[in-house]
């Protein structure tokens, strides 16, 4: 790791009033990496999440993120900085198609003025013609070719899945962020759904995967950090994790469910 | 170029109307087509925006005022009076969007309410300047560079400018920003994640719309010639939105078929069965409402649809 980190939180804390949810939490995601977060209900993760993805402010420490300070930005300046997210409950736009879905996360990549579209200017149409293309190769990315000018509410929950990677990949993001990605998904969507983060990360693009699956998130990260009680008890390689008698002990308990994974 | 065309055909279709009509139709024909204008930019703001503003009918007023105001009390020659019209239509709905559009829903419905309401009040308190409760009167549209534009002409004015808010509106609706006007109306919070600033996109999406609207009011002062704060009432912030829902809530065509239905249907009902035609509007509301949530376009869309399976058997 003599690389400096893509993103890296130290000492990032959550307090809600006296409720301490977060504490102390230090974290690096190096780009193309897969990062596991698990931790029993109520460890913290969901906290840890939202205030990586901006959706939360932080009480104490600090957020770097490609060589900058994200102190106090708003959601979408994060965004803007290349860091993008899945909703756990998928959050589509209902009124729209799923190409359209699609060209919605191209936002951030559209720095043309107002004007030169009220103009009219040909540089405005071509953006737009671009961004169509993209939008299509995303959508055939994930799968959802023959959806493409599908109601997004005539979607299955797993199909809406792999609509909330394509729209968060489409700004062509430094970080994607994944909350509980396999939650809700059959047997043979979550197949599909390691292979896909596989290839995002092959891409170059850093993953932070939030997941309470533990065969699937063991299979997939490059490395993992466990919490417990909004404390960080343990990080390694998969193996280190199922191996640190803290992390069975602490959070895992059933050591059978580890053998098998 | 498709779409080039049909403006240019709409253009000389509607143009050439102007010159066909006496006088009263001349009147309504006017009015008709600055119904479909605002109603276009209130579609933008209320159907693809998703703001419940209530203010829309009032920029409307503040255009009319601004421009009569301007000139014949101010002395600005006309075109400059247009210029400063706009930057102050511009001016007041930021003074208006930025606090309120942090609102949502209800809560943005209230205070452009009482915006819509303070505005009457200024005008029946602003003594000369406004002309009070009897309002302004008694003026005529200068010459525009040494040209009389009257009659048939000025309705080609009126065409134009419904023209060409329809094609500001079409542009601004298949763009970015129109998908970031959508996205916000549909999820502010997964807009947020995909870097859309919301404060901003709304804000935006006001003050444009507000400007339409206060364009369109500068056209609407020298239609009868005279501004008073009864025309601008609540009354006409809610036909406005009757006629979007009617017509199809978030799409042009809805607002065009909306707002010239709405507008004609009394002037054809009255003389048959004079005041009962407020019950039949009634009645046809609450119908489309119940049986046809998507609006009057949603039934030209089923039959689009039954058209395509037929062609496809």
């Amino acid at each position: 790791m003599s690389e400096p980190a893509l993103l890296s939180c130290s000492g990032l804390g959550k307090r809600f009033g006296g409720l301490v949810a977060v504490e102390d939490i230090d974290l690096e995601v190096q780009a193309g990496e897969i990062l596991g977060v698990i931790g029993p209900n109520g460890a913290g993760k969901s906290t840890t999440f939202s205030m990586i993805a901006g959706a939360l402010p932080w009480s104490t420490g600090s957020l770097r993120f490609n060589g900058e300070n994200l102190d106090g930005l708003p959601t979408h300046a994060m965004a803007a900085r290349g860091i993008m997210r899945t909703f756990q409950h998928n959050k589509p736009f209902a009124s729209m198609s799923v190409r359209e879905n699609v060209m919605v996360g191209m936002h951030t990549q559209f720095s043309g003025s107002l004007w030169r579209v009220l103009l009219g200017m040909r540089s405005a149409a071509k953006a737009e013609r671009e961004a169509v293309r993209r939008a299509d190769e995303l959508v055939d990315f994930v799968g959802l070719s023959e959806w493409r000018d599908a109601d997004v509410g005539t979607l299955s929950f797993g199909q809406g899945r792999l609509l909330e990677i394509a729209r968060g990949l489409a700004s062509e993001p430094k970080l994607m962020l994944f909350d509980e990605p396999a939650a809700g998904l059959t047997p043979s969507e979550c197949d599909r759904l390691s292979a896909i983060i596989r290839q995002i990360s092959r891409r170059g693009i850093a993953v932070l995967l939030i997941e309470h699956d533990m065969r699937f998130l063991m299979a997939l990260a490059d490395r993992v950090v466990v919490l417990n009680f909004g404390r960080k008890i343990a990080q390694g390689t998969p193996a280190e994790v199922q191996a640190d008698a803290g992390v069975v002990s602490a959070y895992l308990g059933d050591v059978g469910a580890l053998a098998d994974a | 170029m498709k779409s080039l065309a049909g403006f240019i055909v709409s253009a000389l279709v509607l143009s050439a109307i102007a010159f066909m009509l006496g006088s009263y139709q001349t009147d309504v024909y006017r009015k008709m087509l600055l119904w479909v204008t605002l109603a276009l930019s209130y579609n933008f703001l209320f159907g693809i925006a998703g703001q419940v503003a209530f203010s829309h009918f009032t920029f409307y007023g503040i255009g009319a005022y601004a421009i009569v105001i301007l000139i014949f009390q101010v002395g600005l020659p006309l075109p400059l009076a247009i210029l400063v019209g706009i930057a102050i239509c511009v001016l007041l709905a930021l003074v208006v969007a930025i606090p309120a559009t942090r609102l949502a829903g209800f809560y943005l419905a209230l205070a452009t309410l009482a915006f819509a309401q303070l505005f009457i009040v200024v005008l029946d308190e602003g003594g000369s300047v406004t002309g009070s409760a009897g309002g302004l009167a008694n003026y005529r549209l200068p010459d525009f560079f040494g040209t009389k534009v009257s009659g048939p002409s000025y309705t080609v004015v009126i065409v134009m400018l419904m023209l060409a808010t329809l094609a500001i509106l079409w542009r601004l609706d298949r763009s970015w920003f129109g998908r970031a006007c959508r996205a916000v109306r549909d999820d502010p919070e997964a807009a947020q994640a995909m870097g859309i600033n919301v404060a901003r996109t709304k804000i935006v999406a006001y003050t444009v719309t507000s400007a339409l609207a206060g364009v369109a009011g500068m056209a609407y002062a020298f239609v009868d010639n005279t501004v008073n704060p009864p025309i601008f009432g609540l009354e006409n912030s809610f036909m406005l939105l009757f006629m979007v829902i009617v017509g199809g809530s978030g799409r042009h065509a809805g607002a065009i078929v909306g707002a010239a239905l709405l507008y004609v249907m009394p002037l054809v009902l009255s003389p048959i069965i004079g005041h009962h035609h407020a019950l039949v509007f009634g009645v046809f509301m609450v119908a489309v409402v119940l049986f046809q949530p998507k609006g009057l376009i949603g039934i030209w869309d089923w039959f689009k649809l039954q058209l395509e399976r037929r062609s496809q058997v």
